[in-house]
């Protein structure tokens, strides 16, 4: 104000002098580097003094476990409605975008799947150097909040928490992404409908997603399905054990390569080579034949097989089991078949929010099925296939076209995306496989689909040793490689049947995804091999 | 009159003596011994020829040798044109063999896409209408649990010693419970035994959340059936022969009866489902069934039809029908 008097002052002067426009302009100039001058040491002096949110914000030490912090209530994001209106409370989350502008600083914060607003403005007690420390937080960084949950007049559309936000109070970095991150959590869920060619089609392709996975696992799509594949083994498990079942643990180090002989793995054993299995098939039986009687596993399956498919991984997660009966293989394949309507059940009830967030992004259509499960035979399977045009034999194996048009029939005719087929033949199946005693083409096997692709195989064993050989020779492999695994039929063995799952196959079309590395947490095939 | 002058004065227009003198070709004795067949070169040698005839006349030689070489120049034009008019007939003659090697090609295409086909059983056509007998493998039946197709059971027991009905049912994913009804039904399905020695309907019986009775046997061959009316109207088809109506002379009758039970389903009032049943009355007449003397499809519907509206009760029926109610009970016993 003083300044301002003797500018009046001077105006008045140079008036009443009368003076030239070349002294009026001079002094304008010193006037004027006067006042940049003033204003300089104002801003600094108020920079300094001025910040009253000091150790409200800021850079967190390192966690050191030190002390234990009782006193702060952490809401997760999914309950903060119940929140509204009752004070302050903790939350800890991501920075998943942070826009600033002017005095307020908006920030999404993610937890999960769960995403909600926070906003920061200049007030009483938040400062602009707050709000710029705010709007500098990069993306994916761990911060911990002090904020009040208010309601909102309007939506907010972007949020899974759309009826509240965050009005912060503190706000303090835990643990700080780098500024530069390889693909954007945005960019990775956006969804892969292209209806509106207006909006953004930055789209991240399969690689980049596996090669920064740790990243790309942040994605609401991501976070549900795999605890969908969660929900997948847990079913298993408890629906197998309500009926009696016993989990076992088999070895994945094996001395010979029992099956097929091929598409095995070679492991360096100290002095010796030893293979990784295939399936845990020789030692469920073993368990049968040991009196166990019904037994299941959950583990990793080896398959040297060089093949680049949407649907193969050289290392998957197999669920297996395998079941003594009475009289008739069908019993476990009735056991079977239960389960899987059971499972579906389950997932359909239980996990409902899951599919419908991975439907934001892929297109997930309902999977059906019917209960009992649709059991067909292989005979009637090629007679559909012939009817619709396809030329193929008796006893010819289906090949994968055939196996997609079947299931588009079955679809067609029964309205069911799961189906059994019995009765394979036996020429198609391995030397263990029981025949038909009825008719000796076929054999007592079957397998399972689910969208017109297989995702078990499983027949009746044969359990008498002199037979199990006499097939053996027949299919022309070496006994004596099988030696130990013919043995343990001697002592006595019960009549058995079984089958194996692949799980990521199981959630990649029960979900209806095109690429079974969307639902491999890591995956492996003959291309990759890290992380 | 005066003498005319020109205007213009007169040039003389003079040769050039700069160029070579040219000699006259055609006229050129040399062009005698080509012998070219072009019309252009003919008329020159003719013209040459009559040139040279009519400068040495005295010389008998060569008169005849310009005759030779006309006649030897007409052969030669004759020759011509007998090539070409060969090679013509002899490509043509290629074409058509070519055609016919094409013809030939398509007759083993036919042939060999005809042994391909399915061979089906054909029976008489007259007696079905038309409709091919194919082997059923399954019939797929998608129905409602609030709309129980009770006409399979009627004509499950109905057909009890003609053929033998075998069904499999199944709950859709759609449908989380299917009631204590369709479960009485189901259990009412299983107490009918299956007689392997009979002809076999083989029926998948489907609950769903679907709004209207969907009957589907083969995906690829033929389109949905919609409406409980017309399955009994194709089970019917497909059945025993006593219950194919379509050379019967109650044909039209049978349908406009069935006709009647498919309006009767789809009333909403308890008034026009009344009024339906004053038409029934009107078509029994004084017979015993709507089919005659015998128990016909139609009677299967309107029987599974009143089942499913338990709003028309005894009060409703005249006296007629209740009668006519009591005789077919025995035959469907529900």
């Amino acid at each position: 104000m003083v300044e301002d008097k003797e500018q009046v002052a001077n105006g008045e002067q140079v008036s009443k002098k009368g003076a030239k426009k070349l002294a009026k302009a001079a002094k304008k100039a010193e006037q004027k580097a006067e006042n940049a001058s003033t204003a300089a040491a104002n801003n600094a002096g108020g920079d300094s003094a001025e910040d009253h949110a000091a150790g409200r914000y800021g850079l967190s030490e390192m966690i050191q476990s030190k002390d234990k912090r009782s006193e702060r209530n952490f809401v997760p994001v999914s309950e903060l409605s119940g929140q509204v209106g009752k004070g302050l409370v903790w939350v800890r989350g991501r920075v998943h975008t942070s826009r600033a502008k002017g005095k307020q600083c908006f920030l999404i914060l993610r937890q999960q799947s769960s995403t909600v607003q926070c906003i920061l403005a200049v007030g009483d007690v938040i400062s602009k150097q707050m709000v710029k420390f705010a709007g500098n937080i990069p993306k994916e960084s761990i911060i911990d909040i002090q904020a009040k949950p208010v309601a909102v007049s309007s939506k907010i559309e972007s949020c899974t928490e759309q009826s509240l936000e965050l009005s912060v109070e503190q706000i303090f970095v835990i643990s700080q992404a780098k500024a530069q991150l390889p693909l954007q959590i945005e960019d990775a869920s956006r969804p892969e409908n292209a209806d509106d060619a207006e909006g953004l089609n930055i789209r991240v392709n399969q690689d980049t997603r596996l090669d920064n996975r740790v990243l790309d696992l942040r994605t609401p799509a991501n976070q549900a399905i795999f605890r969908l594949e969660a929900g997948v083994c847990r079913l298993f498990r408890d629906i197998l054990t309500e009926q009696g079942f016993t989990e076992i643990h088999t070895p994945k180090i094996i001395s010979a390569a029992s099956e097929g002989g091929a598409n095995v793995f070679t492991v360096s054993y100290f002095k010796d080579s030893a293979y990784l299995a295939q399936s845990p098939q020789l030692y469920k039986q073993m368990a049968i034949a040991a009196d166990f009687d019904k037994v299941y596993t959950v583990g990793a399956v080896f398959r040297a097989e060089d093949s680049n498919t949407h649907r193969h991984l050289t290392e998957f997660v197999g669920l297996d089991l395998e079941m003594a009966f009475k009289y008739h293989y069908h019993e476990v394949l009735h056991t079977i078949g239960n389960t899987f309507t059971s499972i579906f059940k389950g997932l359909r009830d239980k996990y409902a929010k899951e599919i419908e967030s991975v439907g934001q992004q892929y297109k997930v259509d309902a999977f059906k099925f019917l209960e009992p499960p649709l059991i067909l035979q292989f005979a009637d399977g090629v007679a559909m296939l012939r009817e619709a045009g396809v030329e193929t034999g008796d006893e010819e194996d289906l090949s994968t076209p055939n196996e997609k048009l079947l299931g588009r029939l079955v679809k067609a005719k029964y309205d069911t995306d799961f189906y059994i087929l019995d009765k394979f033949p036996l020429a198609i199946r391995p030397f263990y496989t029981m025949p038909d005693p009825n008719n000796p083409v076929y054999s007592n096997s079957y397998d399972m689909f689910m969208r017109g692709e297989e995702i078990l195989s499983g027949a009746q064993r044969i359990h008498d040793p002199e037979y199990l050989i006499e097939r053996a020779k027949h299919h022309g492999i070496d006994t004596s490689k099988i030696a130990a695994y013919i043995e343990s039929f001697r002592y006595g063995c019960p009549p058995h049947a079984g089958g194996g799952i692949g799980m990521e196959r199981v959630v990649m079309l029960y979900l209806g995804l095109d690429n079974i590395r969307k639902t491999s947490m890591f995956p492996r095939d003959p291309k990759r091999l890290t992380p | 009159m005066y003498e005319l002058k020109t205007l213009l004065p007169q040039f003389d227009i003079k040769l050039p003596t700069c160029m070579y003198p040219l000699k006259n070709v055609s006229l050129a004795a040399d062009s005698l011994a080509s012998g070219s067949s072009t019309s252009a070169s003919t008329s020159a040698s003719t013209s040459s020829c009559k040139l040279e005839a009519n400068r040495i006349d005295r010389t008998g030689r060569n008169a005849a040798t310009c005759a030779l070489d006309l006649d030897s120049l007409g052969r030669q034009i004759q020759r011509l044109l007998k090539d070409d008019t060969a090679s013509v007939a002899a490509r043509q003659e290629k074409v058509l063999k070519q055609l016919e090697e094409l013809k030939a090609q398509l007759g083993q295409i036919r042939a060999g896409l005809g042994v391909c086909g399915k061979t089906f059983q054909h029976t008489t056509a007259f007696q079905n209408g038309g409709l091919k007998e194919v082997p059923l493998q399954d019939v797929v039946i998608n129905g409602h649990p609030n709309f129980i197709p009770y006409a399979l059971l009627a004509l499950k027991n109905a057909w009890r010693n003609l053929y033998t009905i075998d069904v499999k049912t199944f709950t859709h994913s759609t449908m989380a419970d299917i009631g204590p009804a369709a479960r009485e039904f189901e259990a009412n399905l299983a107490k009918v035994p299956v007689n392997p020695a009979l002809p076999k309907i083989s029926v998948t019986l489907i609950w769903k959340n679907c709004e209207h009775t969907e009957m589907i046997s083969s995906p690829t061959m033929y389109v949905p059936i919609y409406g409980e009316v017309n399955i009994i109207r194709y089970l019917g088809r497909v059945g025993p022969a006593e219950y194919r109506y379509e050379g019967s002379p109650l044909c039209n009758e049978i349908d406009l009866v069935l006709d009647i039970c498919y309006q009767l389903l789809r009333c909403n009032t308890h008034k026009t489902q009344v009024a339906m049943v004053r038409l029934l009355d009107k078509r029994l007449q004084k017979q015993q069934y709507f089919g005659g003397s015998q128990m016909s499809v139609a009677d299967v519907g309107v029987y599974s039809s009143l089942i499913r509206m338990p709003a028309v009760t005894e009060k409703d029926l005249t006296p007629a029908l209740v009668a006519w109610r009591k005789r077919a009970k025995l035959v469907v016993q529900i």
